[in-house]
């Protein structure tokens, strides 16, 4: 009997152990194939994720005016920043933030009210457990209740009273601690970078040793040689703290950007991101093994952004917000209670180069009258133009071929059926003829008028009704947008507008001679010098550009690097025009400026400089920000267009002045007031800095060429 | 004289295969607590506690094989009052960790597992079980082979149930394992064995099969919880559960796989893997020393229970024969659990891996396990002596 029973366990026991010997070999199979088959690619995967490459930022390049003045610096802060490790130990950061806390002083406004829970609850953990009831630990105990659950019960039953138990002193180390949790790890997180004093900064990097993750470096900030001058145009950039603009992060993050990256967020800034954003120093992480960084190792180093060189002319532009703003004050000493803006725009006609985009905005904020800048008013606001457009209604006279150079017009009240008679401003009742010059010099309106009713394939009967094809708007306007009217100028600047289109009614075709004298459509400031450099220099829509070159970062101050990149004057199109017909436009404005009937020869005729130009005033509802009680007042709008010297334009100018007076009883000239200082102001500056050395920062004298860097790199 | 006799009583094969295992030990938590994920020193610790089970060896060496025999009962009943204690016992003594309540906890000493001694203690009752039920049928039919399986079944489903409840799936599947072991070599017919372990083989596929492709089922009817089924799922994919349940798995992988046949040397790890010392420790050694140390590592293993098999094979006590069965089964399962799951061979469940993971209980349960082999040689001498002398 027992050697029976004896019989089966051997062999079961012997097959027990095959089983065992099959499940080893299973597991030597699989050793081998996972560290000898696969082992290099595991390896490979360490060196990919185990060292990580961080970005640290570097400063934004510098903006420079167009004799390189510098407008946009960066001025050095000290910042003391925290990295943290892929693997955190909240308390040892805790404690750090206790450390530190008694080193710096941090403001506690960032701290939410959860912020402070949390930490209460960390910081009394019997209190925190007597907020949930016998009962509720039970429930816990027995499963019901999660533990997230009895935190939140413990969030929701913390009083405000037990909120301010917490010291001033905790708050700050509260205040550091979340932003040593804010970010992503192994990424340098700024703690604090705004008035950190020099003791501060001293007191922290000697204590480094002992206060783990955290760093001194240097954090830059912007600055502005001009203050607020053209500052609206320059733009904003974001802080370490908003980080990536939120609607645009997938954008930025796609192109290596981290969240806590600043960027441009507006007009220049955002324009030229990647020109001015430089290129990151890449650091290697060397991590043990609990991934706390124990040495980095550059690998690319990093070059601050590259310099934009504006084509804007700092000394005229500061002069021109000043000459706005006097004139602006000046007037509203007398009663124009409508008036609160002004624009000047200066381009060369030949580049297009925007040489000074001026603008200014009166308002009252609690009570006291403030003028503030409003260079972007330029494109983004838009109003009715006047007569100023009238060298486009003449010249699309000739391209659609109704007219002919030199031919002469009848000037006379025209009166349709239903309608007051509608007259030129100079010639009330009489009749006579007149060509296109004498039409530009003396603004008449029905030259204009009778233009466009040729376009529109009407002839005048007196007292019989306008008969128009509603599709001269669009050829009209077709043509108008050749000039840059109505259509976006393509500035290097985000958010332009392309103004306001006159709503088409078929009842209505008399509009079609409001828009021949610019009172149907609206138009911007930018867009009225883009049109008169079109004339000024013969027929090139030139698009308006707001930088000249970019130039490489260098280290020295006081100096500019090599040309990177310079920007190339841009044709937008150029209207189609046969030998002799602009020319008879350009006469028309020299005329306007120079002959004594002239609109404009008052205040231009005695220049040292030959002008040429085109007033315009328009009549209209007043549609500005006071809008609500004055819906049904008529205020004028007065513009100036012109070029100086009539004969070789250098600078084209546009001056807006909207809503600057309410009849013409009360009428002001500002529109001539400005131009004509802002013109005088060209000329002077360009004479002083003709006599004038260049100063020490003048590109001409320090700057190594591209050549020259190549060759110093050669060599 | 007498020392040479007393010294011949001790299993020094053996005792060399605890002391290799000892080494590595200490050398892989020396080594997985420079991350410094926590701040004790668990060497220290992990040595205190090999001298404790020592101590456990010496104790349990002395009893033979009628003794252990006569005293199964009553260690499964204490075993039982204390699973059963565990649940009702108030959160002070008994806590719960992670989840589950495991463990008593006692000021000064540290927090015991109960379910770590159980398996010792099933084994030697089951044992118990084939001995006295072969000695009460000697012929063997059918039927008596079943109301075995029945014995042993509900021997093992009771305590079973009290830490399926805890939960403890990881001791549960020892448990199970231990059990199959043992049915295996109890001499039960094929003819109950091969549908028997059939059925259990389609039984598991069939719960894959669920699992992959109708897990709304499983929740529905067996209030199986979303993340057991994690496991499952980041096993087999874990790249995609990188960040939440395959995280071990991928680190693991990565650890053991960039070791490559050679290893990166004693303190050169690269992967930061947390509880590295205790279920993952099979990680930090098969990064440290490559393929070559964690072949080793496995043959060892493999050495003791080749151990344990030629002495089940060379004793003349069935109780003895029984023991080690289950002994081996619940190392095998043990070990081929926990290094299968470090490198992506079975899902993750939590099982220390024997004699080299630090944790008190755990060893305490394998050094019993370990007092009662080294038993067999110091009494089945003593006893072979005198049976030649009658």
């Amino acid at each position: 009997m027992n050697k029976k029973k004896k019989t089966h366990v051997p062999f079961r026991m012997n097959m027990l152990f095959f089983v065992v010997f099959l499940l080893f070999s299973a597991l030597i199979f699989r050793l081998g194939i996972v560290q000898i088959v696969q082992g290099e690619d595991y390896q490979r995967k360490i060196e990919r994720t185990e060292d990580v490459t961080v970005n640290t930022s570097v400063p934004r390049g510098k903006i420079y005016d167009r004799d390189g003045e510098i407008v946009v610096d960066n001025v050095p802060q000290n910042a003391i920043t925290y990295t943290r490790s892929s693997s955190p130990d909240t308390e040892e950061m805790m404690q750090t933030a206790e450390k530190l806390a008694q080193l710096i002083e941090k403001e506690t406004d960032q701290v939410t009210e959860r912020d402070m829970k949390d930490f209460w609850i960390g910081k009394n953990e019997e209190k925190a457990k007597a907020k949930v009831t016998a009962a509720e630990w039970t429930a816990y105990e027995n499963d019901e209740l999660l533990e997230e659950d009895i935190y939140d019960l413990q969030l929701e039953r913390i009083t405000e009273g037990d909120l301010k138990g917490l010291s001033a002193a905790e708050l700050e180390v509260l205040a550091i601690y979340r932003e040593f949790t804010s970010g992503y790890a192994q990424t340098p997180q700024i703690v604090k970078n705004e008035n950190v004093t020099d003791v501060e900064y001293a007191v922290v990097s000697e204590n480094l040793s002992s206060l783990p993750g955290v760093n001194t470096t240097t954090d830059w900030e912007r600055s502005y040689s001009y203050d607020n001058t053209l500052k609206t145009v320059l733009g904003n950039i974001s802080s370490s703290k908003e980080g990536l603009p939120k609607e645009m992060v997938d954008y930025y993050l796609a192109h290596d950007y981290s969240r806590n990256d600043r960027v441009g967020k507006s007009y220049l800034e955002y324009q030229y991101e990647n020109v001015l954003r430089g290129q990151k120093t890449k650091m290697k992480n060397i991590t043990d093994k609990s991934g706390n960084v124990l040495d980095s190792e550059i690998i690319t180093e990093g070059q601050r952004g590259k310099d934009l060189v504006l084509t804007i002319d700092m000394d005229l532009q500061t002069a021109l917000e000043q000459i706005i703003e006097e004139e602006l004050k000046k007037a509203k000493s007398g009663y124009h209670p409508f008036l609160d803006r002004a624009f000047v725009t200066m381009m060369d006609p030949n580049t297009g180069e925007v040489l000074a985009m001026a603008g200014k905005k009166y308002e009252v904020v609690d009570g006291k009258a403030e003028i503030f800048d409003f260079a972007l008013g330029n494109m983004t606001t838009s109003y009715a133009m006047g007569s100023a457009v009238k060298g486009a209604t003449v010249l699309t006279g000739y391209m659609t071929g109704v007219n002919e150079p030199g031919e002469y017009m009848v000037d006379e009240p025209l009166k349709f059926a239903g309608t007051n008679p509608k007259s030129s401003w100079f010639n009330r009742g009489g009749a006579f003829g007149i060509s296109d010059t004498y039409a530009l010099m003396r603004s008449s309106n029905v030259y204009m008028f009778k233009t466009a009713m040729k376009i529109g394939g009407a002839s005048y009967v007196p007292n019989r009704s306008l008969d128009i094809d509603i599709d001269a708007f669009t050829t009209m306007r077709n043509y108008f947008s050749q000039f840059g009217l109505g259509v976006k100028t393509g500035i290097d600047l985000p958010g332009e507008q392309a103004g306001y289109k006159g709503i088409i009614d078929e009842t209505e075709p008399g509009k079609l001679l409001d828009f021949a004298i610019g009172q149907f459509d609206t138009y911007t400031p930018l867009q009225l010098a883009q049109y008169v450099s079109t004339i000024a220099n013969g027929g090139y829509r030139m698009q308006p550009r707001l930088v000249k070159e970019i130039r490489e970062p260098i280290s020295e101050t006081n100096k500019i690097g090599p040309i990177a990149k310079e920007i190339e004057p841009t044709v937008l199109n150029t209207l189609d025009l046969e030998p002799g017909w602009i020319e008879r436009v350009q006469e028309g404005f020299r005329l306007v400026a120079q002959a004594s009937e002239g609109t404009a020869s008052s205040y231009f005729g005695n220049a040292p400089y030959k002008m040429a130009a085109k007033t315009g005033t328009a009549e209209g509802v007043y549609d500005g920000p006071l809008k609500e009680p004055n819906k049904h007042e008529m205020t004028w709008n007065v513009t100036l267009v012109g070029y100086a010297p009539y004969d070789n334009p250098e600078v084209a100018m546009a001056v807006v002045v909207p809503w600057a007076y309410e009849d013409s009883s009360s009428s002001i000239p500002i529109n001539h007031y400005i131009g004509r200082r802002a013109m005088d102001k060209y000329f002077e500056l360009k004479e002083q800095k003709v006599n004038e050395k260049p100063t020490e920062a003048v590109i001409d004298q320090d700057i190594v060429t591209k050549t020259e860097t190549t060759k110093l790199e050669n060599e | 004289m007498n020392s040479q006799q007393q010294s011949s009583r001790i299993d020094y094969g053996l005792m060399l295969i605890l002391f290799m295992l000892f080494v590595v030990s200490c050398v892989a938590i020396y080594s997985a607590q420079t991350t410094g994920q926590y701040g004790t020193n668990f060497v220290i610790r992990q040595v205190v506690w090999y001298v404790v089970g020592i101590g456990i060896i010496t104790l349990f060496i002395r009893f033979d094989s009628d003794q252990f025999h006569g005293m199964s009962w009553y260690l499964y009943g204490i075993g039982i009052f204390l699973l059963v204690f565990l649940i009702i016992a108030p959160s002070s003594i008994a806590p719960t960790i992670n989840g589950a309540k495991s463990w008593y906890r006692f000021p000064g000493i540290g927090q015991i597992q109960p379910s770590e001694f159980f398996k010792i203690f099933l084994v030697l009752t089951l044992s118990r079980i084939m001995v006295n039920h072969h000695l009460k049928n000697p012929i063997k039919t059918i039927q008596s082979d079943l109301l075995l399986l029945v014995k042993l079944g509900a021997t093992t489903g009771v305590p079973l149930l009290l830490i399926m409840q805890q939960p403890d799936l990881g001791t549960s599947l020892v448990l199970i394992s231990i059990l199959l072991g043992m049915i295996f070599v109890s001499g039960i017919t094929w003819k109950i064995l091969l549908p028997l372990f059939g059925s259990a083989s389609a039984l598991i596929a069939l719960i894959f099969y669920m699992v992959l492709w109708h897990p709304a089922i499983l929740e529905k009817y067996l209030g199986v919880k979303q993340y057991q089924f994690g496991r499952i799922y980041s096993w087999l994919d874990p790249y995609n559960y990188e960040s939440s349940t395959g995280f071990h798995l991928t680190r693991s992988l990565l650890a053991i796989g960039s070791g490559q046949t050679m290893g990166k040397g004693f303190g050169y790890r690269e992967v930061y893997l947390p509880e590295s010392h205790t279920d993952f420790i099979f990680s930090i050694i098969g990064e440290e020393y490559g393929f070559i140390g964690a072949s080793i590592v496995v043959s060892l293993f493999f050495v003791l229970i080749y151990h344990i098999t030629k002495l089940s094979l060379t004793t003349k006590v069935p109780y003895y024969s029984y023991m080690c069965a289950g002994v081996i089964a619940m190392i095998t399962f043990h070990a081929f659990q926990n290094i299968g799951m470090t490198i992506g061979l079975l899902p993750i469940t939590g099982i220390p891996l024997p004699f080299i993971s630090y944790g008190g209980s755990s060893l305490m349960g394998n050094m019993l396990a370990l007092a009662l082999v080294f038993s067999i040689t110091y009494n089945e001498r003593h006893y072979m002596f005198s049976s030649d002398q009658s």
